[in-house]
């Protein structure tokens, strides 16, 4: 950083500088931010991928070995002129089967790589309308790929238009909250993401079943730089870069109510409607 | 135990994944190739209690489940049968956890998923050849264990009828 500028004629065009300075330096970290929840994630995404690439291989080579025999049994049949053993129609059925788990796997992989693709649109700059469910399954997904086996999860999503939004930060900002509620949960519990229309904004809150925010935290808890997770869990943006999307990119509000032993529940306003002079941004 | 109508003598083989998916894939395949008594199970805990009730030769578990990871289960499994052979089938990035908990459990085999089916076939066939010899061990010490106490009673008898 560098010194405090002088005050003379120049001061204003050193301010101007330093605030561009520190847009850019708070855009890197935002960015810096998403790459450091995605890594997080990888290990999940590997893994929710892995599993159906596995059933495909096998079941590719499976079905190969199983052509073979059947070749081999109508060759032997028809030689002898007989009709085909009962095996023959054992084979066929496992066939139909393995190709019917080969679409639901391409299926899985295809409903990750989904998520993965509008979570990639972070710096899309276009306010755009959108469907906020559409955003918070997918982002439900991604976090599923970590959390599925001990975090059960409810949407209870109630009428809502579409909602004018930067749909990537939005993504963000939703995923550091899922990815939240799922780590202030030890061992199983639920996480319920509600949504409904309150006038002319579109509320959602993600709840969970965790151990609640402690007293001493609840006041930093948006602050850049605070984080109570682990070195290498937590950058301690994910909140503070939240806020700013919620209310600084889309004029709306984030709050909390928490309880200890019982869980925490976020919630996020938005206008459904951003104001005309913002859209010309 | 004989549960799918086949011969008792053939090797039981165990298979847990919380994705139906993989056990549907292998048992496929096993049962193409072998003539293997398959048992799949999505739900550890129940794989456990078959355990309980039910010799088996191979056990092949995933590692990220609910209720029970696989190596808690495997851990299980060596307590419930210790000649069982253990592996796990993993599609899990951090090995370095796993690999810790090999040691834990005493596994077989360590296999990433996606697998190889002739490399999976492979394991599994070793896998039931060791937990057979291992059985068959286990009879032979007990045979011997009764001839060497029926040889001590044949002694002392000996020994009451000649002093």
């Amino acid at each position: 950083m560098s010194d405090p500028a002088p005050v003379n004629s120049h001061t204003l065009d050193t301010v101007e500088e330093l605030r561009e300075e520190l847009d850019l330096t708070q855009r890197k970290l935002a960015e810096a931010h998403k790459m450091a929840s995605l890594g997080r994630l990888s290990a999940g995404i590997v893994h929710e991928i892995n599993t159906p690439i596995g059933s495909i291989l096998s079941n590719n080579e499976t079905i190969r070995r199983s052509l073979d025999a059947l070749k081999k049994l109508i060759a032997t049949a028809e030689a002898e002129q007989k009709a085909l053993p009962p095996k023959a129609s054992v084979i066929l059925e496992t066939l139909a089967n393995l190709t019917d788990i080969d679409k639901l796997a391409c299926e899985r992989i295809y409903a990750v790589i989904r998520s993965l693709k509008t979570f990639a649109r972070v710096n899309e700059s276009d306010l755009r309308k959108v469907d906020i469910h559409e955003i918070l399954l997918n982002t439900l997904k991604l976090s599923g790929c970590v959390f599925r086996r001990r975090i059960e999860v409810v949407t209870n999503f109630g009428e809502l238009p579409e909602v004018e939004c930067y749909p990537g930060l939005l993504n963000q900002a939703f995923l550091n909250l899922a990815v939240n509620a799922a780590q202030a949960i030890q061992g199983e519990g639920t996480v319920t993401v509600t949504t409904r229309q309150v006038g002319n904004e579109a509320e959602i809150s993600i709840a969970d079943t965790g151990s609640g925010i402690p007293l001493e935290v609840r006041k930093r808890i948006f602050s850049a730089g605070f984080t109570t997770k682990p070195i290498g869990e937590g950058t301690g943006l994910g909140l503070a870069l939240t806020r700013e999307i919620v209310e600084d990119t889309h004029g709306g509000k984030i709050w909390f109510d928490t309880e200890l032993g019982s869980g925490t529940t976020f919630f996020i306003r938005i206008p459904i409607q951003q104001p005309r002079a913002q859209e010309q941004a | 135990m004989d549960h799918n109508g086949k011969a008792q003598s053939q090797p039981v083989v165990m298979i847990v994944d919380d994705e139906e998916m993989v056990i549907t894939s292998v048992r496929a395949f096993l049962s193409l190739e072998t003539e293997y008594d398959i048992h799949g199970f999505t739900d550890p805990e129940e794989a456990a209690r078959f355990m309980e009730t039910h010799p088996v030769d191979v056990v092949v578990s995933d590692y990220l489940m609910p209720k029970m990871n696989g190596i808690q289960l495997l851990a299980k499994a060596k307590q419930l049968q210790p000649e069982a052979a253990r592996v796990l089938l993993t599609g899990h990035a951090d090995k370095q956890s796993a690999i810790q908990a090999i040691n834990d459990v005493g596994l077989f085999q360590y296999l990433e998923k996606p697998w190889d089916n002739s490399q999976l076939l492979l394991v599994i066939q070793s896998a039931i050849e060791r937990t057979q010899l291992f059985r068959s061990l286990r009879e032979k010490i007990s045979e011997l264990d009764s001839a060497h106490t029926s040889l001590k009673e044949v002694q002392s008898r000996l020994l009451r009828a000649f002093l």
